[in-house]
């Protein structure tokens, strides 16, 4: 008889709630419990343990999105709400993202129409939000405050903390019950610190998602596959501080040089490419949510999912 | 489990001959315990003691090499289920399928793809490794006339697939001693199998769904002679393979299950999307992945990511730090500098070739870590500048004194000039705006 492998596991990946249905307070027709993994990912006993999320990435204005997707997104992409309705519904995505990219204009500071986007996509979608708030430190107070406030009862994922810069994300978070992205440049120690700074101001490990930082393929997807190789064992070795589920967002692949140079008629199916590969191999390394941009990405990683959970009788 | 080598010595003849090149048994010994010899250079061994030795200590997972000439490759003998741990040693050989049903012209013009396809990244020439010959008709005639084409275009390793004995015969005919991989023997078959393998020198894929069975058949196809295996646990979806494949590694390097120590072998044309089963094959452990031509957005990402995974993390691949000239520069010529981050330098190498200025590039020594990575930690500075200007006589190189630093070490500019005595000009953080930078600023 052949033993069954033995890793030596002694522990479990956190979990952390996503999205709230109206039972549990709010208006998602959804929520999702991400993490509780006990070994290496698909390599479960029983498969009823969950696939990974796919979120779809949207933006609240695509001067700063990518051309490629600008283009195959059509109209959609002035609209946020028409968009996030289009990830759900013909799209498939199992949650949407929203980046607030306005806020990346020089001084910004029109946070009411942040809070009206916020509302618009929550009411246009039924999926679990993620929020990805400010690119500049001076507003993130105001900008987190207030999606916080608007996503109240959601359960929303807000994003993203870093080890300079965490504390008015943490406040939103703690104030309205959402949970937080920490994310760290590649290094499971400085996942681990910020892990530690951010419960030391309160919030809950099982409020915390971990981004480890994903370097697109070819540009640093080397170091990231392993890092995030490292905190999943981490977690399943009993290190309470790294036992979160991870995210991944392999955003860069549609800027590298290979997608921006690439001839026309391929390029996009090389941006396909790039994110699905960064995004299967992710998941296989540990990530619980994978975030793409492309909406072809969100069919073949489903498929992909799907199949990597199915397993034919022996 | 592992033996140690007093187990092992107990189990030699103990004549001290020194055929095995050693100078006693033990020191052979010592050598077996360690992975580093194979146990067939000793001619005095008994039944027993091969049996015992035999998969013990070999490597965990026996190394196998395909083909001949500048393009055969060797996989296996790798010891870490996970990469962190030390590194991927042997990358998967990717192998084109083609059909004894198609056109010589399609069979030649796939052949000769695999030829000369080459990705070029980070001063690495990515390329696919070899064909995978179908005998989609059946019959041994046809096979045997596609095996000649795939041969006439190109020395490629070569897998064989076919069920059929006679087949694979009038096949082995024409390239029988170069190495290739019959594909599969099974549970029915292997006897004839390993009788052509034994015949031809060849490599043989062992197929069957349980890891029992396919234990079993590596038993006997090694009894019956042949030792170069590649195992194929016939995935029917992408949860078989990883469940499989990591099974198998695990077991293999920790030899719980010697018999299974062997490469494992992919068709990913058994799945509706060949990317998906190759992608995992590259991650999870497979060593000989088969799949149709790919589309030039499949065949890049599926190169960079193997190149990725099989890159040790620990150790970025690096340049040797020293001046470099991009076209034949004067006196007056652009000098700028880089880290040796070898993701860096090719990037920079590459537009500056497009912009068609000469000019110099001075590469510091930053441990390979790129221009954000090492100003962030500290590792770029104007010391290290200031020596590398010395050390590789760029002052004799150039009359002018500026030195073109890239954008993101912008912070570093005043303490690079105080250091160095140099004029110090901030580029662009992009380096895909060097040339337009380049054109419209750079005067001596
Ligand atoms: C992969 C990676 C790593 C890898 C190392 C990769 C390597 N070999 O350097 C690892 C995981 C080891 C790592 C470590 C760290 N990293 Co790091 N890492 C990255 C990542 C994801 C990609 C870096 C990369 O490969 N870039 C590609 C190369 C080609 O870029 P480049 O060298 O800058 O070259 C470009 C330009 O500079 C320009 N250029 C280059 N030369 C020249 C010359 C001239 C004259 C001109 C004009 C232009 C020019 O052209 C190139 C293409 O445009 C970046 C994030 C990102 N997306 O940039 C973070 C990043 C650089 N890392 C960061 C940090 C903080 C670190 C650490 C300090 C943290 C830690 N983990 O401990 C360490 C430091 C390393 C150490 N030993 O202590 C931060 C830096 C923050 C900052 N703004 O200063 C970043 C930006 C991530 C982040 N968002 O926080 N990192
Ligand atoms: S060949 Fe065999 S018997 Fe001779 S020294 Fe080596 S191990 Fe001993």
């Amino acid at each position: 008889m052949i033993p069954e492998p033995n890793f030596g596991w002694t522990s479990t990946v956190g979990e952390v709630i996503l999205g709230a249905t109206r039972a549990e307070g709010g208006t998602r027709s959804r929520s999702y419990r991400i993490g509780g993994g006990t070994t290496l990912p698909f390599m479960e006993k029983g498969i009823t343990s969950p696939s990974p999320l796919i979120a779809f990435e949207i933006c609240d204005d695509s001067r700063f999105w990518s051309p490629i997707i600008n283009e195959f997104c059509g109209d959609l992409i002035h609209d946020p709400g028409a968009w996030a309705k289009t990830a759900e519904t013909t799209y498939g995505a199992d949650l949407v993202r929203l980046c607030l990219t306005s806020t990346r204009q020089r001084d910004f500071s029109d946070i009411p129409t942040l809070g009206k986007t916020v509302e618009t996509v929550l009411a246009s979608t039924t999926l679990p939000l993620i929020l990805e708030g400010s690119n500049e430190p001076k507003i993130d107070s105001e900008v987190f405050l207030k999606c916080g406030e608007t996503g109240q009862g959601e359960r929303l994922l807000l994003g993203t903390a870093e080890a300079g810069r965490y504390r008015s994300i943490a406040a939103a978070a703690l104030a309205y019950n959402h949970s937080i992205i920490a994310q760290s440049p590649i290094d499971i120690n400085l996942a681990k610190q910020l892990n530690i700074l951010l419960t030391e101001i309160g919030v809950q490990k099982d409020h915390i998602v971990i981004d480890p930082y994903t370097g697109a393929l070819g540009y640093g997807f080397e170091y990231s596959y392993s890092a995030m190789e490292r905190i999943r064992f981490s977690a399943l070795k009993g290190d309470a501080d790294l036992a979160m589920p991870m995210i991944c967002a392999p955003s860069d692949s549609l800027t590298i040089k290979e997608v921006r140079e690439a001839d026309t008629g391929v390029r996009n199916a090389i941006a396909v490419e790039w994110e699905f590969a960064t995004s299967l191999a992710a998941a296989v390394a540990g990530a619980e949510i994978v975030c793409v941009r492309h909406p072809d990405t969100v069919k073949r990683l489903k498929a992909a999912f799907t199949g990597l959970k199915t397993r034919s009788g022996m | 489990m592992a033996l140690k080598a007093l187990d092992i010595y107990k189990l030699l003849p103990k004549k001290n001959c020194k055929e095995c090149g050693d100078p006693t048994c033990l020191t052979f010994a010592m050598k077996l315990a360690a992975g580093k010899a194979d146990i067939d250079i000793c001619p005095y061994l008994d039944e027993n003691a091969k049996s015992v030795l035999g998969a013990t200590t070999r490597p965990p997972i026996k190394l196998v090499k395909l083909g001949v000439g500048e393009r055969s490759f060797a996989v296996g003998d790798e010891f870490v289920l996970y990469r962190h741990d030390k590194t991927f040693y042997h990358p998967p050989g990717i192998m084109f399928k083609v059909l004894d049903t198609q056109s010589e012209e399609e069979i030649m013009a796939i052949t000769a793809r695999v030829r000369d396809e080459t990705l070029t990244r980070v001063g690495a020439d990515l390329k696919f490794n070899g064909t995978a010959i179908v005998n989609t008709s059946g019959t041994a005639d046809a096979y045997a006339k596609a095996v000649a084409s795939v041969e006439k275009t190109a020395g490629l390793p070569e897998v064989l697939v076919s069920d059929n004995p006679a087949a694979l015969a009038a096949a082995l005919v024409l390239c029988g001693s170069y190495h290739p991989l019959i594909c599969a023997a099974t549970q029915e078959n292997y006897k004839q199998m390993c009788a052509l393998a034994k015949q031809y020198g060849c490599r043989l894929v062992v197929r069957a769904p349980a890891l029992d069975a396919l234990a079993q058949l590596t038993k006997d196809c090694v009894a019956e002679g042949v030792k170069n295996l590649l195992i194929d646990p016939a995935p029917q979806t992408l949860g078989d393979f990883i469940t499989r494949s990591t099974a198998i590694r695990q077991l293999a390097i920790t030899r719980a299950v010697p018999d299974l120590g062997y490469p494992v072998y992919l068709d990913a044309t058994a799945f509706d999307d060949e990317d998906a089963a190759i992608a995992l094959g590259i991650v999870k452990y497979s060593s000989v992945i088969v799949t149709s031509p790919l589309s030039p957005a499949s065949a890049k990402a599926v190169l960079t990511l193997r190149q990725n995974i099989y890159t040790d993390p620990q150790k970025p691949i690096q340049m040797n730090p020293g001046l470099y000239r991009v076209g034949t520069p004067g006196k007056d010529a652009p000098v700028l500098m880089t880290v040796n981050f070898s993701l860096t330098y090719f990037t920079l190498q590459g537009y500056l070739e497009s912009s068609r200025v000469p000019c110099f590039m001075l590469i510091v020594d930053t441990e390979g870590l790129s221009v954000l990575t090492s100003v962030a930690a500290g590792k770029l500075n104007e010391t290290l500048i200031r020596d590398a200007i010395r050390k590789f006589g760029v002052e004799n190189e150039v009359t002018h004194r500026k030195l073109i630093i890239p954008g993101y070490s912008a912070p570093l500019s005043g303490r690079i000039e105080e250091a160095t005595g140099w004029k110090v000009l901030v580029g662009p953080r992009d380096a895909a705006e060097i040339g337009e930078y380049l054109h419209q600023e750079w005067k001596p």
